[in-house]
């Protein structure tokens, strides 16, 4: 009786702690579910969905448009040639394979960046919505990155100087207030790093297109 | 009577050292998990609430815009399809579209590569020490794919999510947003590059800079390993600008 009253008092001890030490694990995992963000996160986080929702419609309203241009054409059509080389203009344009022009912003900076600031720059730059950017005369596709080269920066293999231009085409005041906001990329680089940045606004900015080659070498396409 | 009292005086000193070394121990987690329970430090309030439920249904209605642009993309890409057989100037210009698609992530892609894995440690945050450092950031996962690009990736994935010259990683408090979508460890990231990018991206300054250093310090969950073959989803998303107009005609 004793033996059995022991064992499950054992087993009794056991699960209790199994239990508490799982509780304990999951409680040190990240808060990562919505209704954890505090009341200032969620607005921010409504801010952003609102605005990339509302950029989604509207491609997808072009792209409904487009289909309804190559239905009422047929595939063989001129019609449907200038609708696709209107679509070939878009895409090299979207991936920076074609030399784009538009409003934007450009910021002259002077200072020690390194590529970390640079990469972080490009980054809130596309999270503000800009649709083309260029370091001096590069133009940022999808796999440039600043790396620190033997002398000094580098994207895309070219040299980036202490002094540079990023030129960035989007919105020209939702540019500039993402990177003017208090808190924000700015302010927080001017904590860490000397350097001198000037921003400003301007109605036309020209970016070439991108001098390397994008197509990839050893992934191909899934048909 | 005597006698039995004096036979479970003889038991009652083992027992007593194990009780007592169990009960400590559920004592100490007990404490822990009600001193870390995150019902105690955080309270949902109701405007919380209410904007949570908004960020849900933002998130649906994402979900449903980018469904349909999936959707629609496809068919435009059949009539595209349909007309490459001929050899007239739209095939020409079809078979050009269908490379840029290609260059610039518009098409899945399989290859070779590599798959890393990062997601929160599992340590017991010390006390006085900052949570934040426990968990991914939004860093970590910038300073892992500049290291896959700046070692020769072809294309990058995280969590389904296929990168493009357009894509950001962003965060707001600790949700991480990549492209559109909100995003929640663990992080997958999928790379398709030549052989060797696993080694050439472990030596990588960007990755062993900062991202590997708070691996080893905090103890964030790392795994990464080569594969022989991945997919990579297409990305589904807006690729019209409303700003940036092409000044050339297409290359």
């Amino acid at each position: 009786m004793n033996g059995r009253l022991a064992r499950l008092s054992v087993f009794v001890v056991a699960v209790l702690i199994g239990a508490l030490a799982v509780g304990q694990l999951r409680s040190q995992a990240r808060l990562t579910e919505v209704s954890s963000l505090s009341a200032q996160e969620l607005s921010t986080l409504i801010e952003t969905l609102t605005a990339r929702n509302r950029e989604l419609r509207t491609g997808l309203a072009d792209i409904q448009a487009q289909l309804r241009q190559y239905q009422v054409s047929g595939p063989q059509s001129q019609s449907a040639l200038q609708v696709s080389r209107e679509d070939l203009r878009r895409i090299t344009a979207f991936g920076g394979l074609a030399a784009v022009n538009g409003q934007g912003i450009q910021m002259d900076v002077t200072g020690d960046l390194d590529a970390i600031a640079l990469n972080d720059l490009v980054n809130e730059l596309r999270n503000a919505g800009a649709e083309a950017i260029a370091v001096d005369g590069v133009r940022i596709n999808a796999r440039s990155v600043a790396i620190q080269g033997p002398r000094a920066l580098k994207v895309d293999g070219v040299d980036v100087g202490r002094s540079f231009r990023l030129s960035a085409i989007g919105s020209p005041d939702g540019l500039l207030s993402a990177m003017q906001r208090p808190g924000g990329i700015i302010s927080q680089l001017k904590l860490f790093i000397s350097a001198t940045i000037e921003i400003r606004q301007v109605q036309s900015v020209g970016l070439p297109a991108s001098a390397v080659s994008l197509l990839p070498v050893v992934g191909k396409p899934v048909e | 009577m005597s006698a039995r009292r004096g036979r479970r005086l003889l038991v009652r000193p083992q027992w007593a050292v194990s009780i007592a070394g169990a009960l400590a121990v559920i004592g100490f987690v007990g404490y822990a998990q009600w001193n870390g329970s995150p019902g105690r430090v955080q309270f949902a309030t109701s405007v919380q609430q209410v904007l949570a439920a908004q960020v849900g249904q933002l998130e649906q209605e994402q979900k449903d815009l980018r469904a349909q642009i999936a959707v629609a993309d496809a068919q435009v890409l059949a009539f595209q399809t349909a007309s490459t057989s001929s050899s007239s100037a739209l095939a020409d210009v079809n078979r050009r579209l269908a490379q840029a698609r290609l260059a610039v992530g518009l098409t899945r892609l399989r290859g070779p590569g590599v798959v890393i894995e990062i997601a929160d440690s599992k340590r017991v945050v010390p006390v006085g020490e900052n949570p934040a450092n426990y968990i991914v950031l939004v860093d970590d996962l910038r300073d892992i794919v500049v290291a896959l690009w700046a070692t020769g990736a072809e294309a990058i994935s995280i969590n389904g999510e296929r990168l493009v010259a357009t894509s950001s990683i962003y965060g707001v408090g600790a949700a991480v947003l990549v492209n559109t979508a909100f995003l929640s460890p663990p992080f997958r990231i999928e790379a398709i590059g030549s052989e060797g990018l696993l080694d050439r991206f472990q030596a990588n300054p960007a990755f062993r800079g900062r991202a590997a250093q708070r691996i080893s310090a905090f103890g964030l969950e790392f795994a990464s390993q080569p594969a022989a073959s991945l997919d990579l989803a297409a990305f589904v998303g807006n690729t019209r600008f409303r700003w940036a107009v092409p000044t050339a005609a297409a290359p």
